[in-house]
């Protein structure tokens, strides 16, 4: 009783500097000229995983929506889209020679990291905006913050090494992507992009953020809802493995002797 | 034909993963050995994690050991005391595999330990069947007449406590070296995804002097059952058995070994040995390889496991 009492007034308190941020981010906002705005939309809302799904596309398509207000500008408009995937606790970790076989030695945990990254720009990352915007949305792998998790042995000098290997093999794995002037523009206004989904990429719940920029100032962004996820059979697996799993287990092994009888039984000669 | 692993997550092709199934199936009827050490590796080469292959080939096993065990059953050539005594201690080991994986695992050094007891056992038993299957040659080529079992020969085996006597081996010696054999290769089982039929059997002739047509049968009810109670406890702690793998796997494995056990009836048993002698060699010298020399890569990317919202 006291416990949902005190909730409440938390639950209050801990939204109004949230409440004050958006105020703020409204007064500014009609005080600026900025009247572009972005609408967008996904091919899909959902990626089904299923027996023969070998990697994907999604469409990001949206219009640069102007009115009255918009101020003819000289630059042109830049649009990043990012396809950030669920994130989770990475583990990279160093060979280095024991006893004179290769073991792994050193390891440094980063935190919250997306399992998948996808960054369409119509530019190169550099060009579009000044380092703190992009470093904030994530705009290019390069500025993306690798948060390290909990105390590590690898000294300052060397993270940055830990920081390049873990980039390496994401982009090596095809689950971290970069690409510029990827981004079609159908009209002045319109505009399209398509992502590739690779074979190997992590169910759960992603999210499309779309950035309109111009001038290296951010104009207007929208974030939607993606979901990767397992359908139908590889669905009810994987959820069987997980709840049930003494059952599965055991179903494993029936399935195992069943396939062993049957074969000894087809092939039997005595 | 590309099909989706739903626990490992990835696509594979379908016919590779049966070919790599029936290769091995293949080699397992030709030398009547169970291969999971052979497929275990063939996995983690060709790009499934580590994890999923020792615990999916454990799975394998259980088929490939089943349709051999219903064979010599029929045949009345299994000691069904012998195999519980060797399963109380296989089950013992396997249980304590199982856990070691999961922690092994969590520090990142799993990799290294299967690596480094793939290279230790298969080039000491590579080794040893290398040299025993050429003084056969030798002693064949000579003439002379050879013996496997000399029932009068007694070793320091035989001195131990606890005796028991099973009258379908014809044997009386105590239950230690027997579930200390079973324990050890329950062990190896759970923790690197062999069967580990190729040590068991020469151990039963060698050491425990069973004679040589009980030993099969016996060994491989032994290893059937340690390898299933290895799946149920692989899946039950890090959820790593892929069942649509491991289908893959039992068809293409079943139907490979009746043709390997075809052809090695026209082979003399000197010769398989040697060459089961060399195959075990190079499978090791190849993990050795791996440790030795300096990987392109020195770095390695291991995420934590998303765990999908409950539907």
């Amino acid at each position: 009783m006291t416990g949902r009492r005190l909730a409440l007034p938390r639950f209050v308190l801990r939204l109004v500097p949230a409440l004050a941020v958006l105020a703020a981010a409204l007064a500014l906002a009609g005080g600026a000229v900025r009247a572009e705005s972005l609408v967008s939309a996904l091919s899909a809302d959902v990626v089904r995983i299923e027996s023969n799904y070998t990697g994907t596309n999604i469409v990001v398509f949206g219009e640069i929506a102007r009115d009255a207000a918009t101020v003819g500008r000289p630059d042109a408009y830049d649009i990043a889209v990012i396809v950030s995937g669920p994130e989770t606790d990475v583990t990279t970790r160093r060979k280095g020679r024991f006893l004179g076989i290769w073991v792994n030695r050193d390891s440094e945990v980063f935190a919250d990291v997306p399992s998948f990254l996808a960054v369409h720009t119509t530019r190169p990352a550099h060009e579009l905006a000044p380092r703190p915007l992009l470093e904030e949305h994530r705009i290019g792998l390069r500025y993306l913050n690798l948060r390290i998790a909990r105390a590590s042995n690898v000294p300052i000098g060397d993270r940055s090494n830990f920081r390049a290997a873990f980039l390496r093999l994401r982009l090596a794995s095809g689950l971290y992507a970069e690409r510029y002037g990827v981004i079609d523009f159908l009209s002045e206004s319109l505009f399209r992009t398509s992502v590739p989904l690779p074979a190997n990429i992590p169910v759960g719940d992603y999210r499309v953020t779309v950035y309109l920029l111009q001038g290296g100032t951010l104009l207007a962004e929208q974030e939607l809802p993606l979901r990767v996820a397992k359908t139908g059979f590889e669905q009810h697996t994987h959820w069987f493995a997980h709840q049930y799993s003494a059952a599965y287990g055991l179903l494993a092994v029936l399935l195992a002797v069943f396939t062993g009888w049957l074969a000894g039984v087809i092939f039997r000669r005595d | 034909m590309q099909v989706y692993l739903p626990i490992a997550e990835l696509p594979i092709n379908m016919f590779m993963v049966f070919g790599m199934g029936g290769a091995v199936g293949f080699l397992s009827g030709l030398f009547g050995i169970g291969g999971g050490f052979l497929l275990t590796p063939l996995l983690i080469f060709s790009g499934i994690p580590p994890a999923i292959s020792v615990a999916t080939v454990a799975s394998q096993i259980v088929a490939s050991s089943t349709s051999g065990v219903v064979a010599y059953w029929r045949r009345q050539m299994i000691d069904f005391k012998l195999a519980w005594v060797l399963l109380i201690g296989g089950v013992l080991g396997s249980a304590f595999g199982v856990w070691l994986f999961g922690i092994l695992q969590t520090v990142g050094q799993l990799d290294l330990v299967i690596s480094l007891s793939y290279v230790t056992f298969l080039s000491t038993i590579g080794g040893l069947m290398l040299f025993e299957s050429l003084r056969a040659m030798a002693r064949r080529r000579s003439g002379a007449i050879v013996t496997a079992r000399r029932p009068g020969q007694h070793n320091w085996v035989h001195g131990l406590p606890l005796k028991m006597r099973f009258y379908r081996s014809r044997l009386y010696v105590s239950v230690i070296p027997i579930i200390g054999l079973g324990a050890i290769i329950g062990f190896l089982g759970a923790v690197l995804g062999i069967g580990g039929g190729f040590m068991m059997v020469p151990a039963l002739i060698y050491l425990l002097r069973v004679p040589t047509n009980i030993v099969i049968g016996t060994s491989l009810l032994q290893v059937l059952v340690t390898m299933a109670a290895a799946t149920v406890l692989h899946a039950m702690s890090t959820q790593s058995v892929d069942i649509v793998l491991a289908l893959l796997l039992m068809v293409g494995g079943v139907i490979g070994a009746q043709f390997g056990a075809r052809m090695g009836q026209k082979l003399r048993g000197d010769q398989l040995r040697l060459l089961l002698a060399l195959l075990v060699l190079s499978v090791g010298v190849r993990f050795a390889v791996n440790l030795l020399v300096e990987p392109d890569e020195l770095y390695a990317v291991d995420a934590a496991p998303i765990l999908e919202p409950a539907k």
